[in-house]
């Protein structure tokens, strides 16, 4: 048994909120329904080679099937309404307005299904005035305040990272209320409308700097690796180019710990750094020290020889390093999944276990409009004329006459 | 009188024994309504003792870090270490219907209160482990932190400025991953549970949560990159400006994201179509990327003749994203924050009143809000300990003193 397997989402929404959010309770079990159109595509659908070979689009959308229909057309739109009656939970994070001017906005939706529980994800959220704003995850971070605290002290200006969190750390709140929404409808019969701005998320992820602003009037400051109760607490640079391993040390006994293993070298024995207080006051020199320890040496022998004293320290890992990481191996976190154009290739897996759950589906995405037709024919009852019909008037899209969308719009 | 609205969590009590790890867990279950008893060791839960602090002045009530990610949430003292101890934890777990546990592998299995120990007592509990590294394999012993674990994600090696040290992001984000997802697991337990009665263990780490949680695409970029035909990778370093540029204007900083032709175009547009923008082959995402450090420099000149908010607003016209970098007072005192009425007002027994971010979401049958302070320590020692469980004072007193309480 999953969790979700009567449960039916509609998955409207663009980039990485919406379809993160809706894989998830795909992989819970819900018969997850991406409402896609060939004139207006997925935005992930568009930074690739092809519209089915993208890397993001691939694993922001599995566990999904895919409904291929021309939106603007009253024909397509009609056959989304009658979707929507057959749906739990639907979650969308369009641009604002975008699905009011679809007809699809909960006022409209919730009289075709008062019981539907409708998520709607924007970066700015709904309502306040810049609520049609468009925004990606890296603008998320940048006018939530993050940002603005994440970068070394000097640095010319903040960049944070290029993968673009918080993006899916959003998406994980969507799940949840989806969730809790659910649970509630459970007990009372109640749907309800959700209205979440990313930035939210993003303050809320930081809070505790938003505390420093409004109890102590102070504007928070990038502090980079540092931390004000933990020293050393950085990156150190390791033989190699850009090899780097995390260390963390918290109490005096993992200090004396850190010392033993570093050989206690005379720099080492100075009173200078003997507590956290002192080692927090001398921490340049500190690091300077670290640094010319480990610049010798490989960051995975640094990791293993700090873990074995008990240390906290953890190699800065890139992909393939994840792929390798033996305890994910162990826990079979990554898979390997086969997919029609792409062939083979590797994805996450599902990072948690339920004792009383069977074990999480883990589907490839699908084409667009891949389950056009089954969900034509099996949801809606439509006869295989008329599907056919739809599709050559292209109200409905699938594989047949979706070939070649998109290609080359990367350039 | 207007009638209050219900909670969607309401019905649900939560143990939490969760350190920084569950922290954001447990507070995300008490804004949408759930009781959550934070439960604490005598000495206070080592967050307490996390700068900075109300003030500057090192206290256990007034730790900043503490104070947000334990708001809404009741507490109590209980020595677990203790047989009394664990007896009254399972006296709470019977009135319980989740418990998050953030101890390392075989700790309460040590203490006769694992998952099956307690689900003999409560049949419908739900039960989530957050460790560092899991309950078994080559790194189950291992020691994690926010930073290590970040690390080891995959996503610091993309965070901070090229050619410098990774920079790690703020906030806790591998321990919030391992929240997020113990969340999510536990509701969909509790949903499973209304159908079949029975409650069910969850067994989550940081270490996996955040390798494929913050960021689930990195694996799947680079292995599409191993095709020679595909992109390259774009998850093995810090590219800093060049993806997602930041570029100084009259006012501040802006961040851009101009990924397709026609975004190119409206970026363009936004700053006046001057002739050297107009070249054919800057709208190719891949030769933009290439030639970043040129690029940068040709557009610096534009961007800086206009304000943040004129650049905000003329790339809504024309049709490319663009954010202000605001810093944390601006994001406080902008206008689209407060008309949305983020912030709420806390008071707090030590720490006094002031404004918190409130819950992220707005729901429109049940409105999440925060509930309470945080709990100073013990604060509701008196309220579950005599009034639920049925200990006299005298009792609490003795629990006390012989620091099971």
């Amino acid at each position: 048994m999953l969790p979700l397997e009567d449960i039916r989402v509609l998955s409207f929404g663009t980039g990485g909120v919406g379809p993160d959010s809706c894989k998830i309770l795909g992989e819970l079990g819900a018969d997850v329904i991406k409402i896609e159109s060939k004139d207006n595509l997925d935005f992930m659908r568009t930074i690739g080679p092809d519209i089915n070979n993208i890397a993001g689009f691939n694993e922001a959308n599995r566990n999904k099937r895919s409904f291929g229909v021309d939106s603007k057309s009253e024909k397509g739109r009609e056959l989304v309404r009658q979707l929507i009656e057959l749906a739990d939970i639907i979650i969308e994070n369009f641009r604002g307005g975008v699905m009011k001017n679809l007809g699809f906005d909960y006022e409209n939706v919730r009289k075709l299904n008062p019981e539907i529980i409708y998520v709607s994800s924007q970066g700015f959220g709904g309502g306040g005035p810049f609520s049609d704003h468009q925004a990606y995850g890296p603008m998320i971070s940048a006018a939530s305040g993050m940002l603005s605290i994440w970068a070394q002290p000097d640095d010319p200006y903040p960049v944070g990272s290029n993968s673009p969190l918080p993006d899916h750390m959003a998406s994980k709140h969507v799940v949840l209320a989806a969730l809790a929404a659910l649970d509630y409808r459970r007990r009372t019969g109640k749907g309800q409308f959700i209205d979440m701005a990313q930035t939210e998320v993003a303050a809320s992820l930081v809070g505790e700097h938003y505390l420093d602003y409004t109890i102590n009037k102070r504007v928070p400051k990038p502090m980079g690796n540092r931390s004000p109760y933990a020293a050393p607490h950085g990156c150190y640079a390791c033989s190699g180019v850009d090899e780097w391993c995390a260390i963390a040390v918290f109490t005096d006994a993992e200090w004396r710990s850190f010392c033993d293993t570093l050989g206690n070298p005379p720099w080492i024995q100075d009173p200078g750094f003997a507590d956290l207080l002192g080692r927090l006051q001398n921490v340049d020199e500190l690091d300077k020290m670290i640094g010319e320890w480990t610049a010798t040496r490989d960051a995975h022998e640094v990791m293993e020889t700090l873990q074995a004293a008990g240390v906290a320290a953890g190699v800065v890992q890139r992909a393939p390093d994840t792929l390798a990481d033996p305890q994910l191996q162990w826990l079979g976190a990554i898979v390997e999944l086969d997919h029609p154009v792409t062939g083979k290739r590797l994805y996450p897996g599902v990072p948690f276990r339920m004792s009383g759950a069977s074990p999480f589906p883990s589907i490839r995405a699908p084409l667009l409009g891949e389950h056009t037709d089954e969900i034509c024919r099996d949801l809606l009852g439509m006869s295989e004329d008329e599907i056919k019909r739809l599709l050559d008037e292209d109200i409905l899209h699938n594989p047949s006459n979706t070939e070649g969308t998109g290609r080359g719009m990367f350039d | 009188m207007t009638k209050e609205k219900e909670s969607a969590l309401g019905v649900y009590r939560i143990l939490d024994l969760a350190d920084s790890k569950g922290a954001y867990c447990t507070k995300l279950f008490a804004d949408l309504g759930a009781d959550v008893i934070k439960i604490e060791r005598p000495e206070g839960d080592p967050g307490r003792a996390m700068p900075p602090f109300v003030d500057d002045t090192p206290h256990p009530e007034k730790s900043l870090y503490f104070l947000h990610r334990n708001a809404g949430k009741r507490g109590i003292t209980l020595n677990l270490e203790t047989s009394e101890g664990s007896d009254i934890l399972k006296k709470l777990v019977k009135t319980a219907d989740v418990l998050v546990d953030n101890s390392p592998p075989d700790y309460m299995a040590n203490l006769g209160l694992d998952y099956p120990a307690l689900q003999e007592i409560n049949p419908g509990l739900v039960m989530a482990s957050i460790t560092e590294f899991g309950h078994s394999g080559p790194y189950k012993d291992c020691k994690g932190s926010n930073l290590v674990d970040y690390a080891l994600s995959g996503v610091m090696i993309t965070s901070g400025y090229p050619g410098k040290e990774p920079c790690l992001c703020p906030g806790t984000p591998a321990h919030d991953a391992a929240s997020l997802y113990a969340n999510i697991a536990i509701l969909a337990a509790l949903y499973m549970r209304g159908a079949t009665g029975q409650g069910q263990y969850i067994d989550t780490s940081v270490h996996e949560t955040s390798r494929l949680g913050l960021y689930p695409w990195i694996v799947p970029n680079y292995s599409y990159a191993i095709n020679p035909d595909g992109p390259p990778p774009t998850s093995e370093t810090r590219m800093g400006a060049s993806i997602y540029p930041v570029y100084p204007c009259k006012d501040g900083l802006i961040r851009v994201v101009a990924l397709t032709p026609r975004q190119w175009d409206a970026l363009v547009r936004v700053l006046g179509s001057p002739e050297v923008l107009l070249t054919e082959e800057w709208r190719g995402f891949l030769y933009r990327i290439g030639n970043a450090d040129d690029l940068y420099a040709l557009v610096l000149e534009y961007t800086e003749k206009y304000t943040m908010l004129e650049l905000f607003e003329a790339g809504k016209r024309e049709g490319v994203p663009i954010a202000p970098i605001l810093n944390i007072e601006d994001f406080y005192n902008s206008p689209h924050t407060k008309a949305r009425d983020f912030f709420v007002e806390v008071d707090h027994h030590v720490a006094g009143k002031a404004d918190y971010p409130g819950p992220p979401y707005k729901w429109t049958e049940t409105p999440p809000r925060i509930q309470r302070p945080a709990p100073c320590l013990g604060e509701h020692n008196e309220e579950i300990y005599c009034s639920e469980l049925g200990f006299s004072q005298r009792d609490l007193v003795a629990l006390r003193g012989a620091r099971i309480a």
